[in-house]
């Protein structure tokens, strides 16, 4: 029985996603639970796996357009099932125009082609924009696909031409003829996505900071005879997070999220793991991080990187925690401080380890060093309790052997 | 047993039977006259025959061979000052009446014809083609011939459609002190249509010189008189309606003659109109050079009887016999209106390149320019020039709305006796049901006309004054539902006269039209009109709002050379506001609108009694809208300046009104908001109406049809979340 392959809901409150690419060819067989088709939404690009097995008769939307949740992406047949005539199929379940060969033609009638291209898939590749909008959007430059509309269905009306103008008024206005002197990089959703929940975060969350330092010689040490024996690699990174994991477990009023009604608590600690991609940066979540080894730790969190880096997170895998460990280190950073990302209560910048002249017993010595700052949203945590924390931490990364046990 | 006592009309009926006698005794100069004016129709007659079947006349030639005689001998018992109008089958009424005008001594067609004789056959040949030199450049054709210097004010293609504009020559001629009598020739068919005989009944009221001369032809294209009537004599409608009625052969010229001598004194006397039945024949079908009976519905017996009744013959038979014609002569004069009617067609026509021997075609200079397809819809308003506008000299204060539509017409009727106010009881009721016209009666009393309840024809006379000229009709509807009842006078007629008769001739008639929308008096009886006329583009629509602009643009009305529509509310009739002191002559200009509040977030358009509900609306919502007071409605007239420079500030537009959305107003103009400022909006064009139905007798179902403030509160809300 042929049916309709419908965008899904793959976040709450989704409107539509981008279908990125048909990893089936048409005609083609695929299993129960293969990836048909891949959707990018604002946060992710997400596989969307068959329900059964099944063919991929027709695919009815272009690669990079949106779709509204619902709407139909593609037909697909049974294993087997003959399908004798595929463009009635496909107007029969999407419900577009009869076929003009269905109807009675009246004798000598002007013959009428029809559009074959259903309409619901040209309707919502369309970007709703009134027309003032879009003459304002001609003049300034503005491309409606790089603006989100707050009219009804989405429309861009004027009011998002003059809020994407005021946005961009701080720049310098480019000399009327001359070459431009800037490329303009078209936002990804997810850049769209980052730029937004980071500055809800900025302007919503009161922050403060916590810094310290961490001879970290005993951990490096032990990472080596770690990675010289037969196993998982394990990072340096690996550590820290393990280490924060401890921590987070052993003063469990850090592991809380900020809601209007409670400060939440959790039962397991989840910390994401922030990795930089060419798209730009993502937070997949280490689940119940406090009862994972430190292998198993080191084994999840390499698959978590590997496929943020194939942009092939599922949107649950990025959602959820109460701490991100963002890590510059790699690039050689002293120190810095991070922006939280919302709704966790905290973040962790982990800067690079260094040779630094430190006094030992009195007398100085050299030490490697790393330096770390922790934002932490004060609604739910108080300066006491971040300091409490930082010294478990420290402690733990100077103290390597208890972040094993 | 009751006792029975046959009763007879007061009106007189007549059969004029000629005599040998009354041939001995006519004049020769009135039979040389009648000679060649049927010898000349007879030949342009056939001559555009000869066109129809050469594929030369676009649409249809309706010939009048056969029954020249009737509109020869009838119009050559007129004077100068006579006007006449006609019908479809037109040519030989427009010919005679023109010819007589050029040539009122007579011509010879055995002679060179003099340029005005060539001309008129010229231009009236052109006409019928749809040529520019053609007494309407080519727009009126066949069935609108109007020629109005020469008294022929328009032959019509709606049958019974010009006969109400004749009683209105008949009033203007009456009215101007003048002895001059109108004629309006209309055929069998249009002896029954209801615009005739309600013109009978009004000019009868009014005992108007008009005589109402029926071509009996005997078929309304294939349907004979004694299918489509009771009484086939149909000189017998006029004593019932008090008119005195002649039936005559109209076969015989002498006879049609004598008898309309008789009619024009009986009007010329002030005795009333008169009807004159002329039983006559067209040889040929209704149109095209074929005859009825190759269409079945006669004979050729009959036709081959009445051709030898012919009018031509008979009359140079008698004209011979009395030695004033030999048979040279009268076939030298055939044959000299041949080639007069040769000679103008050849300044039309030329060869057809690479066409069959003898094949011709249209001249192509002689077209008409497509360009000049919409001149002259309506006036260039020159006559607004000096016009003295309103402004804030005028001391204004605070008045009865209904007042001052009275003031003003009070005003404008002293310092213009052209004006003339017609409608029913609009005399009585101490100024019509609301007091429009109150004290107006006894101040002019042969200008305030109270009328039979026939609105076809008394705005039909009111659009014949109009065209006559010399005098302004204002026409009262008491409820503009009536527009329906007159609705081939308001727009086939006044509507379309100017733009049809070639664009240069004003009609200068204003309709004053009362909306009753929430009066409970129901489907027929609460429309507003504004959405109708505004389809028709010869008519101009204002609808005031305040005391103050109706002053104004009703003296802008009354001065426009445009029918002007009057929208008037009767919400507002007892309201009061801003108005005039004691200044009743400013204008508000044509094509200004009014912004009674200024705003930053949606352009709300309205008119009449919708305004102060927008406004209220707009109060209360705290919504920032921009409300303009239209003013004037039509395409021609509206403010696109003040509209669009709103348009542009607020990128919104809601369109309100009151009445149901199927006539509505808005419907064109946000078609036309939307094409002239697409850019410029920032959603869709919104608009209230009433719903589907119209409005009923029950209070909650007509509340429930129309639209007031609460919708207008609504759509603000609507537009505030949008």
């Amino acid at each position: 029985m042929a049916s309709l392959l419908r965008m899904p809901e793959i976040a709450a409150n989704m409107i539509e996603a981008v279908l990125n690419e048909w990893p089936v060819a048409e005609n083609a067989t695929f299993a129960a639970g293969d990836p048909i088709a891949t959707v990018e939404t604002d946060k992710a690009v997400v596989d969307v796996p068959a329900e059964s097995a099944g063919v991929l008769v027709r695919c009815l939307i272009e690669p990079g357009k949106a779709v509204s949740v619902g709407a139909p992406m593609a037909v697909l047949a049974a294993p087997g099932e003959v399908i004798d005539d595929v463009d009635a199929l496909v107007r029969r379940l999407v419900g577009g125009p009869p076929a003009t060969a269905d109807e009675p033609t009246p004798a000598g009638a002007r013959e009428v082609t029809q559009n074959a291209e259903p309409a619901s898939a040209t309707t919502h590749a369309r970007i709703f924009a009134s027309p003032l909008a879009r003459r304002l959007a001609r003049e300034h430059n503005l491309r409606v696909e790089d603006l989100r509309g707050s009219g009804p269905n989405g429309r861009i009306v004027r009011d998002d031409i003059r809020q994407a103008l005021a946005a961009r008024s701080d720049e310098p206005a480019p000399a009327a003829a001359a070459r431009p002197r800037y490329d303009e990089i078209p936002h990804t959703r997810m850049r769209r996505a980052i730029a937004t929940r980071l500055s809800a975060a900025a302007r919503e969350t009161p922050v403060f900071t916590i810094r310290g330092s961490a001879r970290v010689d005993a951990l490096l040490a032990l990472r080596g005879e770690l990675n010289a024996s037969a196993g998982v690699k394990v990072s340096v990174n690996d550590l820290i997070v393990a280490a924060a994991a401890r921590a987070h477990a052993a003063i469990p009023d850090m592991n809380v999220v900020w809601t209007e009604e409670a400060v939440r608590r959790y039962h397991d600690v989840d910390l994401s793991v922030a990795v930089a991609t060419e798209h730009g940066l993502v937070t997949p979540v280490v689940r119940g991080a406090q009862r994972l080894t430190l292998s198993g730790l080191a084994e999840v969190s390499a698959g978590l990187v590997g496929r943020a880096r194939q942009g092939k997170l599922r949107q649950d895998e990025l959602e959820g925690g109460t701490l991100t460990v963002t890590n510059l280190g790699v690039y050689g950073t002293e120190e810095f401080s991070a922006v939280i990302n919302p709704p966790q209560a905290a973040i962790l910048a982990v800067g690079a380890a260094r040779p630094e002249a430190v006094v030992v017993d009195g007398a100085p010595a050299v030490a490697t060093v790393l330096r770390v700052t922790l934002s932490v949203d004060h609604r739910p945590v108080d300066g006491a309790l971040a300091a409490r924390w930082m010294a478990h931490f420290l402690g733990l990364l100077e103290a390597p052997i208890r972040i094993l046990v | 047993m009751p006792e029975l006592h046959p009763l007879q009309p007061e009106a007189t009926w007549t059969a004029l039977v000629t005599t040998d006698a009354d041939w001995d005794e006519a004049d020769p100069a009135l039979l040389a006259a009648m000679f060649h004016q049927l010898v000349l129709v007879r030949a342009f007659e056939e001559y555009v025959l000869e066109l129809a079947a050469a594929g030369l006349v676009h649409g249809p030639a309706h010939s009048s061979i056969g029954q020249e005689g009737g509109a020869v001998g009838s119009v050559l018992a007129l004077a100068p000052g006579d006007e006449i109008n006609g019908s479809h089958r037109g040519h030989h009424q427009f010919l005679a009446k023109a010819l007589q005008h050029v040539a009122p001594k007579g011509f010879d067609l055995t002679a060179e014809l003099p340029d005005e004789i060539r001309t008129v056959l010229l231009r009236t040949l052109a006409e019928i083609c749809g040529l520019a030199r053609g007494f309407s450049h080519g727009r009126g054709g066949s069935m609108h011939l109007q020629w109005k210097q020469a008294g022929a004010m328009g032959t019509n293609a709606i049958v019974g459609g010009g006969v109400p504009l004749a009683a209105g020559f008949a009033w203007a001629g009456r009215q101007a002190g003048t002895d001059a009598v109108a004629v309006t020739y209309f055929g069998d068919g249009a002896a029954n249509i209801g615009s005739t005989l309600e013109t009978f009944n009004l000019a009868a009221a009014w005992r108007l010189p008009v005589c109402f001369f029926v071509e009996n032809n005997q078929y309304a294209v294939s349907t004979s008189v004694a299918e489509a009537t009771g009484e086939p004599r149909l000189s017998a409608r006029g004593p019932g309606f008090g008119i005195a009625s002649w039936r005559v052969d109209g076969m015989d010229p002498l006879a049609v003659h004598l008898a309309m001598r008789e009619a024009v004194a009986h009007m010329r006397e002030g005795r009333g109109p008169t009807l004159v039945e002329a039983d006559t024949y067209r040889y040929f079908h209704q149109n095209g050079p074929f005859p009825g009976s190759a269409f079945r519905y006669r004979s050729k017996q009959e036709e081959a009887q009445w051709r030898a009744r012919d009018p031509i013959e008979l009359l140079a038979g008698h004209m011979i016999r009395r030695g004033l014609l030999t048979e040279a002569a009268r076939d030298a004069s055939v044959a000299g209106a041949k080639s007069a009617m040769e000679a103008a067609g050849e300044m039309l026509l030329e060869p057809k390149p690479g066409g069959k021997p003898g094949e011709r075609r249209i001249r192509p200079a002689e077209w008409p320019d497509p360009a000049f397809v919409d001149v002259g819809v309506r006036g260039d308003l020159s006559e607004f020039d000096g016009a003295r506008p309103g402004g804030d000299d005028v001391a204004v204060h605070e008045v009865k709305f209904i007042d001052a539509v009275a003031e003003v017409m009070r005003r404008r009727m002293t310092a213009d006796d052209r004006i003339v106010v017609m409608g029913e009881d609009v005399h009585r009721l101490s100024g019509g049901t609301n007091g429009a016209t109150k004290g107006l009666k006894d101040a002019f009393p042969d200008r305030i006309l109270g009328t039979p309840i026939s609105e076809n024809a008394f705005t039909g006379l009111a659009g014949g004054i109009a065209l006559d000229g010399r005098f302004r009709p204002v026409v009262e509807f008491m409820y503009a539902d009536f527009m329906w009842v007159a609705a081939d006078q308001l727009f086939n007629q006044v509507g379309k006269a100017r733009h049809m008769f070639g664009g240069d001739g004003p009609v200068p008639l204003v309709l004053r039209s009362k909306v009753a929308t929430g009066s409970g008096y129901g489907s027929q009886h609460s429309m507003d009109p504004a959405g109708v006329f505004a389809t028709a583009p010869g008519w101009r629509i204002v609808a005031p709002s305040t005391p103050y602009d109706y002053v104004g643009l009703m003296n802008a009305a009354l001065r426009c050379e445009d029918p002007v529509v009057v929208i008037e509310h009767v919400d507002l009739y007892n309201s009061t506001g801003p108005g005039p002191v004691d200044d009743y002559d400013y204008h508000l200009p044509v094509g200004r609108a009014a912004v009674r509040r200024g705003g930053e977030a949606v352009t709300v358009v309205a008119y009449l009694s919708m305004v102060a509900e927008a406004l209220a609306a707009v109060a209360e919502s705290g919504v920032d809208a921009e409300v303009i007071d239209l003013r004037w409605l039509d395409r021609a007239s509206l403010d696109w300046e003040t509209l669009g420079a709103s348009v542009r500030k607020t990128n919104r537009v809601l369109i309100v009104e009151q009445g149901p959305v199927g006539t509505s107003y808005g419907g064109w103009l946000s078609d036309e908001i939307q094409r002239r400022l697409f850019d410029w909006l920032d959603a869709p064009i919104m608009r209230v109406t009433g719903g589907e139905a119209s409005p009923s007798i029950s209070k909650v179902l007509e509340r429930a049809a129309y639209a007031r403030r609460e919708e207008v509160a609504e759509a603000l809300r609507r537009a505030g979340e949008a």
